[in-house]
């Protein structure tokens, strides 16, 4: 177990600058998700803390030693990849126990501690297979159960659901969540997935152009989104965002008034943000149903309003059809104001 | 028969005609040639058949193998994505992409004992004779296997490159983290992954090898004194001797070196051999 600390980190490829002094402080035992679309930098700081990639500017501590200079190898880390990684031509228990055979542990040692991992990932049946003999998921246990073996200071993830199919992705989720309250292990995981994000860190750095947007806990980025781009980015289905106009305390927006709690000048341009679920049915704003998307637990209704597009979500079941018209009370406590220019929150 | 097998018979038939006239009949005519027991008695007989079977198993062995590790070190230099390294491998490509016969008769030239340009210059700067490169047996033959691997080598080099460019980067990364020094990610990595390609390739130029006819033959003629044949060349030497029936029982006295490669290799491309390997 270990903190890791980012100090100022710079990087480019060729004249592309791609991380623009990236300062992150990382807790002993913290699940720390990095997340961002593909291509903000999430990965490349990643590489960095594992000593894949070059690093550009600014230090990087693992447990207060600078690591800039050092190997992969030296750092006591253990990395989990999207494609698994796993060496093809090893079984699954010599893919295992392949780190600490470098280090010329004692046989006994090492299948010892390649048991344990593999009765903690329920691995124990296919010790003796190859890695082209399982499934994606399986695949992914075992890159798991290399980490585990190592007791690494520090665990790295680079988007290692990725690969996997919609359902198993959510089971290895909940496992790799597990394992950590298990190991109490640092970790850092880089993903693009906001749902993986928001069910599995402890905090989240949002992460986009090579900065960080915002860093919190789930909930916190959820409720008091700091600016536009992370508003739209966390949250599933994403927040509704318009441009409007402040005035007397609410948005003139879409042809209609729209309340919100925060202020801003009067006559100022902002933009308004509401999430799906911060509707209420009754007297409000007039809309026209468009799609209607039942899923069971909820439903999500596209309604139209002056022109634009929102996504609506109820609990339950929806009484409503496509041509409907409904009306809306926007939620005033739950309604997030943005600068027009600049996207901060206001 | 239905209009679709005479259609099949009839598109099949181009094909069994070339495979008729141009590889059965010669092959065949080959062997008929070869049938005299007594030309295999002469043959093994001749001093010169014993000197070249040794020289053909010793070009081999030798060539084929120095020529093996050598791609495979250099496929791995190659393989890093430099703008100089790049370059570099264009000029590298160069012996295998020019012809044989200048190429191989420059070389010639260049060691000719007296007046090539690699004596000469070894006298001024010396004083000193050099070596009788191509006059020396030992020394000839030599220096045909140097040709071989130097014009084959950036072949199998493009071969291995390829190989290596398969596997995925990941696993060297993977390595690098689980604590992997370069040799042991060659050792743990890269060569359980190019192993088969390796042995497949080296069959292969096995097999090309002892037809090798250019190397030896450009270079040194089998001189001196006939002492650097081997099995590729010594056929010419009896054609030339009008000895038509030894150059063909050389032939056949090959295939107990080739047939078997040939079995191998065709077992290794069929699977049989990756699925009892892996």
């Amino acid at each position: 177990m270990a903190t890791v600390v980012f100090d100022s980190i710079f990087k480019s490829f060729g004249s592309t600058k791609v991380l623009h002094g990236i300062s992150l402080d990382i807790a002993n035992g913290e699940f720390m998700v990095l997340v961002g679309p593909s291509g903000c930098g999430k990965s490349t700081l990643l590489r960095m803390l594992a000593g894949l990639e070059d690093i550009g500017g600014g230090t990087i501590a693992i447990d207060g030693r600078v690591v800039n200079d050092l190997d992969s190898k030296d750092r006591d880390i253990a990395m989990v990849f999207q494609s698994y990684a796993l060496y093809p031509h090893m079984t699954v228990g010599e893919n295992m126990g392949f780190s600490l055979r470098l280090r010329n542990d004692e046989r006994k040692r090492i299948e010892d501690r390649v048991a344990h991992a593999a009765r903690i990932l329920n691995l124990e049946p296919y010790l003796k297979r190859y890695p082209r003999e399982l499934s994606g998921g399986q695949r992914q246990r075992v890159a798991m159960g290399r980490a585990i073996v190592r007791d690494p200071k520090v665990f790295l993830f680079d988007e290692p659901l990725s690969n996997l199919d919609a359902k198993l992705r959510v089971a290895m989720r909940a496992e790799i969540k597990a394992l950590h309250q298990r190991l109490k292990t640092t970790t850092v995981y880089v993903t693009h997935d906001q749902v993986e994000a928001m069910t599995m860190a402890d905090r989240i750095a949002v992460m986009n152009d090579g900065r960080i947007e915002q860093l919190g806990r789930p909930l916190e980025l959820y409720d008091r989104p700091a600016n536009l781009f992370v508003a739209q980015f966390i949250g599933s289905p994403a927040m509704n965002v318009f441009d409007g106009t402040y005035r007397n305390g609410a948005v003139e927006a879409l042809g209609a008034r729209w309340p919100c709690s925060a202020k801003a000048h009067e006559g100022q341009p902002v933009k308004y943000g509401i999430r799906p679920v911060h509707f209420d049915f009754g007297s409000g704003v007039e809309a026209e149903v468009v799609v209607v998307e039942p899923m069971g637990a909820e439903t999500e209704l596209v309604v139209k309003i002056g022109g634009q597009s929102l996504t609506v979500a109820t609990h339950g079941r929806s009484p409503a059809a496509p041509g409907d018209r409904i009306s809306l009370a926007p939620n005033a406590k739950h309604a997030h104001l943005f600068d027009a220019a600049s996207g901060a929150r206001l | 028969m239905t209009t679709w097998q005479v259609w099949g018979a009839l598109l099949l038939a181009p094909y069994v005609l070339v495979f008729f006239v141009f590889v059965l009949y010669p092959v065949s005519y080959g062997l008929w040639l070869a049938r005299n027991p007594e030309s295999y008695r002469t043959l093994f007989e001749d001093p010169i058949f014993f000197t070249t079977v040794v020289n053909t198993i010793f070009f081999l062995l030798v060539a084929v193998n120095l020529k093996f590790v050598l791609a495979l070190y250099l496929s791995g230099f190659f393989v890093h994505d430099r703008r100089w390294i790049r370059w570099l491998s264009v000029i590298f490509i160069l012996p295998w992409a020019m012809p044989a016969i200048p190429t191989i008769f420059s070389i010639r030239f260049m060691f000719n004992p007296e007046w090539g340009v690699v004596n000469q210059t070894i006298f001024r700067l010396t004083g000193l004779d050099g070596p009788n490169w191509l006059t020396n047996p030992d020394l000839a033959m030599a220096m045909a296997m140097g040709v071989h691997i130097w014009k084959a080598l950036p072949f199998w080099t493009l071969i291995l490159m390829a190989g290596r460019l398969a596997i995925p980067k990941e696993l060297y990364e993977a390595a690098s983290v689980d604590g992997a020094t370069a040799w042991q990610k060659f050792k743990y990595v890269t060569w359980p992954s190019l192993r088969t390609l390796y042995i497949t390739s080296t069959l292969l130029s096995l097999i090309w090898t002892l037809g090798d006819f250019n190397s030896v033959y450009l270079l040194t003629g089998g001189q001196p004194a006939d002492k650097t044949h081997v099995l590729a060349t010594l056929g010419i030497r009896y054609i030339r001797l009008d000895q038509l029936d030894h150059a063909m029982a050389t032939i056949v006295v090959a295939l107990p070196f080739v047939l078997p490669l040939v079995y191998f290799m065709m077992r290794r491309l069929s699977g049989d051999e990756q699925k009892t390997s892996q």
